[in-house]
């Protein structure tokens, strides 16, 4: 077990710049789902924007809300929290649904994980419509801060890679972790400020939402979807996740990128 | 320039979750390994593929690796190939490996042929540009014609062999992994099919061949190793390797 960060290394660079292969790779992962029906990936967006417009109108009753304002809140949310739940959930079959292919092949499975993190991303930007529907309806502002949607979804998708490389490998070696965090995303959702503001839970549990990491991944995307910048401490521990993530999955994935094909 | 050195390795399969469905992981893994108990309280079930497996093959050699069923053949294509690491001993590999276990990986039966010739030659280590300068030899290979634009999920199973046969064979390998030899389609095809593999052969600096065919292996190489139980019983001649096995087998 000699230079294991210098093995990870080299297999995340030559499999990230290998992105002819992995957004193939992805692209025809939403192809394949959809094969043979008319509208395609957007079965996806159409059930999504369904349930976000019904939703969001009974609850801004509800909750005595404007759903001018609500509205456009729940679907940034919605959107950003599919995604990162999709990568999750996905990641945690990345590697035993390449099965076949590690098996015959030597290549850098980090390809595999990029892929995911790709196709969700591809997905999120289907989705999208729903939101510019919405914001015409609802006359969101376009401000500066929206262009910060760019450097989110970009720190979505690196961190989605390592998300999906460490998930990937620990559903390999023990099956059990997907049905954990399958659950454990399903509560989550509820728990996450998506639906509600985090200043709705009052001042007594506000402050939780600042050590929910899944609450500033989506708030990201969310802000400056909605024209503000997302907060400072949003950024910072996206940022710190990005790098002590990377910190452990190269050292997890130079460990143990060599015993992969037999745990499969 | 190619060069394969294989030292003292060893793999040995981990049997997880063999509670449940011990004997078909035995049977689906190896059969005729050596299945072992390992660890505290002996709850690490380990199989050994291979044990200490030497090797040294450069430019010219044609390997064929002889056994029975879990000799180990595979398992030791699959570390020539890169896929599994081994758990003791060194493998040193310089130069591009082409493993055709199977030809057509990364398949999908809902593209078209076009697109799956993309597909898997990107798989089989070709670039781009390989791929597009050989995307008419191909076509033309298959005799698929104007199939080639339609789903492969449409075709019958000999087209669907022949375009998986003429992907495969259209590569430039440096060293070449075959398991049991590559085959496709009726009588006239197996014709122009043996001349495509004898040219793949041909263009490559080293052949490892592994089958339990003495024929295939007498045809194609030019050294050969008896595996038994994940050892290397007889290295040598390819004659004499074979008259090995052959008094292996009879003694049963």
């Amino acid at each position: 077990m000699m230079p294991q960060y210098e093995v990870a290394l080299a297999d995340f660079a030559e499999g990230i710049s290998a992105w002819r292969m992995w957004g193939r790779l992805g692209w025809q992962e939403i192809k394949r789902r959809y094969r043979r029906t008319v509208i395609g990936p957007f079965w996806t967006t159409l059930s999504l924007g369904v349930f976000i417009v019904v939703l969001g109108i009974v609850w801004a009753q509800l909750w005595r809300q404007d759903p001018k304002a609500y509205l456009p809140f729940l679907c940034a949310g919605m959107l950003a929290w599919t995604m990162v739940a999709g990568i999750i959930t996905e990641g945690c079959m990345a590697f035993v649904a390449g099965e076949g292919l590690i098996k015959q092949l030597r290549f850098p499975h980090s390809i595999l994980s990029c892929s995911v993190a790709w196709r969700n991303l591809v997905v999120f930007l289907h989705n999208l419509v729903i939101f510019a529907a919405i914001a015409v309806y609802a006359g969101v502002p376009v401000t500066p801060a929206s262009l910060l949607v760019v450097p989110g979804l970009v720190l979505v998708w690196v961190n989605g890679v390592w998300v999906a490389t460490v998930l990937g490998m620990a559903c390999a070696r023990f099956r059990d972790v997907q049905q954990v965090i399958t659950s454990v995303l399903q509560i989550s959702m509820f728990v996450t400020p998506i639906f509600f503001t985090p200043d709705q839970l009052g001042p007594r549990f506000e402050g939780f939402v600042d050590f929910n990491v899944l609450f500033h991944y989506v708030d990201i995307v969310r802000s400056p979807l909605l024209g503000r910048a997302p907060a400072t401490w949003s950024w910072t521990v996206t940022i710190a996740g990005t790098i002590l993530g990377w910190g452990f999955t190269l050292w997890a994935y130079g460990r143990y990128r060599g015993r992969l094909p037999y745990w499969l | 320039m190619a060069l394969i050195v294989v030292e003292d390795v060893t793999v040995d399969f981990p049997i997880y979750g063999f509670q449940k469905s011990f004997r078909k992981e035995i049977f689906v893994r190896a059969i005729g390994g050596l299945i072992r108990r390992e660890g505290r309280n002996s709850s690490r079930v380990t199989v050994q593929a291979l044990e200490n497996v030497s090797l040294k093959l450069g430019d010219g050699d044609r390997l064929g690796i002889l056994g029975a069923n879990g000799a180990g053949k595979s398992t030791l294509l699959r570390v020539l190939a890169g896929v599994y690491a081994p758990t003791a001993g060194r493998v040193l590999i310089e130069g591009r490996v082409s493993p055709l276990f199977n030809t057509s990986p990364g398949l999908d039966m809902d593209d078209t042929g076009y697109e799956n010739i993309w597909t898997c030659g990107l798989f089989l280590g070709m670039t781009r540009e390989e791929i597009a300068g050989k995307m008419a030899e191909i076509a033309d290979f298959t005799e698929l014609g104007d199939y080639l634009a339609l789903p492969v999920r449409t075709y019958s199973t000999g087209m669907l062999a022949r375009l998986g046969f003429a992907i495969a064979t259209a590569i430039d390998p440096e060293i070449l992994l075959l398991d049991e030899g590559l085959g496709a389609g009726d009588a006239r095809f197996a014709e122009r099919a043996k001349k495509r593999v004898d040219a793949l052969v041909e263009r490559s600096n080293v052949l490892v061949l592994a089958s339990h065919s003495e024929g295939l292996i007498h045809s194609m190489c030019n050294r050969a190793v008896l595996l038994h139980g994940g050892r290397v019983v007889t290295a040598g001649g390819v004659e004499e390797v074979i008259e090995a096995y052959r008094r292996m087998n009879a003694a049963g």
